[in-house]
């Protein structure tokens, strides 16, 4: 298998004391070390990823996730070390961002797909699929800025993976849209990987990592941790979630101040949105929430759950 | 061509995308003369009203004493060449962070958001001449063949403000200091270039030397909008040229400034790209 993303050594530094954006903050909240107010977001990340691969990155907020992605995006760039990516990128990362708000639906995928480099002829002839995944047919003339959270996200998910990239990065977005819609994306994402992409899932849901990835990287403080399969970055980031909340239960009981200080690294109880699963919380294999059933169309790739270790495809 | 440019570097990358750069300007007219009623009026309104008040305060209340009659096309000849660099240089430091979410989803060659503002300001400028046009027609003056020579002083000025806009766009996103200090620089650029009067101008007032070199020469050497300028000039008024070396001195600094504006905005670009 030939690498399509091959990084050596990649590292990236945000200075701490100026958080111009809201993203910045998430990830300067992850502990690591700090020199006159720089630290390293990721630091050391060596690994190659062949092509066709499904690979889940697992770890708290704030940890370098979705840095790493934005680095094979192509839309961050390294500080340290290198990185190679051959081939384009299908990024469904902010997918609402490429949106212009004061432009209608119609407008906006024009100009999106064009951003990401379909041509006119290809816009043209996709127009249709990506109005009818989106479900935003009665909405093609409506300014994008009135549209819902839900429909945004929809057709930015639409119109991005219709690209033709043989990368496909993923960063919680399946967490937006209702439980319909995340059926036709798993579907979607299924239809990518079976044709043959490289995919890169972030998300908090176990059962989403399962479905998609056999591949694991855990990210804790900016280092990779464990790269192998999912299950064994799964058990490892479990285990260190239930490490640290053993010791803020301690720390708390000493000092309620540093308990709630603590607290910021994961997400607690009540800020879980609902549908999604808690890190720490195991789920029993036979077990399957409501809206994850499969549908009797919907075909299931072989090695897609059960087989850790196992390449997909 | 295309086989000719090499897709990995740079300029391939931006080679490629050039689709990518003509769908941005276009759009940018398109919100611009789509999305308001008065559209077009807009573009020339200004440039219009600068040159009604600067023909009214220079001919009407004074003696004129600078520039040639019809002072109007005088005035427009540069005041429209110097909206395209004024909206270049003022726009390329907010392309990085007016569009930030454009910019932070997808992997383009950053260059093209500098270049779009370029592309689109220098489509305003060419929709803003007809304008130019009418007033000479309706005052008289006469054009000269010396207009072949447009083409040659817009892709100068092109060059210049490319560079310039490459070096502004990530200074201006990372330290704000530059926006507030560019204000300035460009309001005294204004006057200081010859928009309002001409090298010729210069050169008739201050006819000394210093150290063999004339005063008007100075002037175009420290100012690569002199020789632009001028060279726009001789399509109507070809008596005002005051020779090649303004232009050259322009060409020249216009490629050493696009040389310095790649360095600057690579130099930049990783840290503009955590900060948007």
């Amino acid at each position: 298998m030939s690498p399509v993303i091959e990084a050596e050594g990649l590292g990236i530094s945000f200075r701490r004391n100026r958080a111009r954006n809201q993203r910045l903050r998430d990830v300067a909240r992850g502990r690591t070390t700090s020199r006159k107010g720089e630290f390293w977001a990721l630091r050391d990340i060596t690994l190659q990823v062949g092509a066709g691969e499904a690979v889940g990155l697992v770890g708290g907020n704030g940890q370098g996730k979705s840095t790493l992605l934005k680095l094979i995006a192509g839309v961050l760039l390294p500080d340290e070390g290198r990185l190679k990516v051959h081939g384009g990128v299908a990024p469904l990362i902010e997918v609402t961002g490429g949106f212009v708000g004061d432009l209608t639906a119609r407008d906006n995928i024009w100009l999106t797909a064009g951003l990401h480099g379909l041509s006119r002829r290809q816009i043209a002839r996709r127009f249709d699929e990506i109005v009818d995944f989106a479900e935003v047919g009665d909405f093609l003339d409506t300014p994008f800025r009135h549209f819902s959270s839900g429909m945004k996200v929809r057709l930015g998910f639409s119109v991005v993976t219709t690209l033709d990239e043989p990368i496909v990065l993923v960063d919680e977005v399946l967490a937006v849209g209702d439980r319909a819609f995340r059926e036709k994306c798993y579907g979607r994402m299924s239809d990518l990987l079976s044709g043959g992409r490289t995919l890169f899932l972030v998300s908090h849901n176990e059962a989403d990592l399962r479905r998609f990835c056999t591949r694991g990287l855990y990210l804790k403080a900016g280092s990779l941790v464990v790269d192998g399969p999912l299950e064994d970055a799964l058990t490892t980031y479990r285990a260190d979630v239930g490490r640290r909340r053993k010791k803020r239960k301690a720390a708390a009981a000493q000092d309620p101040a540093t308990g709630e200080a603590q607290a910021g690294e994961q997400r607690r109880p009540g800020e879980q949105r609902p549908g999604e699963q808690q890190p720490g919380e195991q789920q029993r294999p036979g077990e399957q929430r409501p809206g994850e059933q499969q549908r009797p169309g919907e075909q299931q790739r072989p090695g897609e759950q059960q087989r850790p270790g196992e390449p997909a495809g | 061509m295309v086989a000719l440019v090499d897709p990995t570097t740079r300029l391939g990358t931006l080679w490629q995308n050039r689709r990518v750069l003509q769908l941005l300007i276009s759009r940018d007219l398109k919100v611009k003369y789509a999305s308001s009623a008065l559209g077009y009026v807009w573009t020339i309104l200004d440039p219009l009203m600068m040159a009604f008040v600067y023909w009214f305060v220079f001919t009407k209340l004074m003696e004129r004493a600078i520039g040639e009659d019809p002072y109007v096309v005088f005035l427009l000849c540069a005041m429209l060449p110097w909206q395209w660099a004024n909206g270049v240089l003022r726009g390329s430091m907010r392309a990085l962070s007016k569009d930030a979410k454009l910019v932070r989803s997808t992997s383009l060659p950053r260059e093209i958001w500098v270049l779009r503002t370029v592309g689109s300001k220098f489509a305003e400028f060419l929709f803003a001449i007809p304008v130019l046009a009418a007033f000479a027609v309706f005052t008289g003056a006469q054009l000269h063949w010396q207009v072949v020579y447009f083409p040659l002083a817009a892709g100068i000025q092109a060059v210049l403000l490319t560079g310039a806009g490459l070096a502004l766009a990530p200074l201006a996103t990372l330290y704000g200091d530059v926006q507030r200090l560019m204000r300035i620089v460009l309001r005294l650029l204004f006057y200081f270039s010859p928009i309002l009067y001409g090298i010729n101008d210069i050169a008739t007032r201050f006819d000394k030397e210093v150290a063999g070199v004339s005063i008007a020469d100075v002037y175009a050497f420290v100012n690569p909008f002199a020789g632009i300028f001028d060279l726009y000039r001789m399509a109507f008024f070809p008596d005002q040229w005051v020779g090649w070396s303004a232009v050259l001195f322009s060409a020249v600094f216009s490629v050493v400034m696009l040389f310095v504006g790649i360095r600057v905005f690579r130099r930049f670009e990783g840290p503009v790209l955590k900060e948007i």
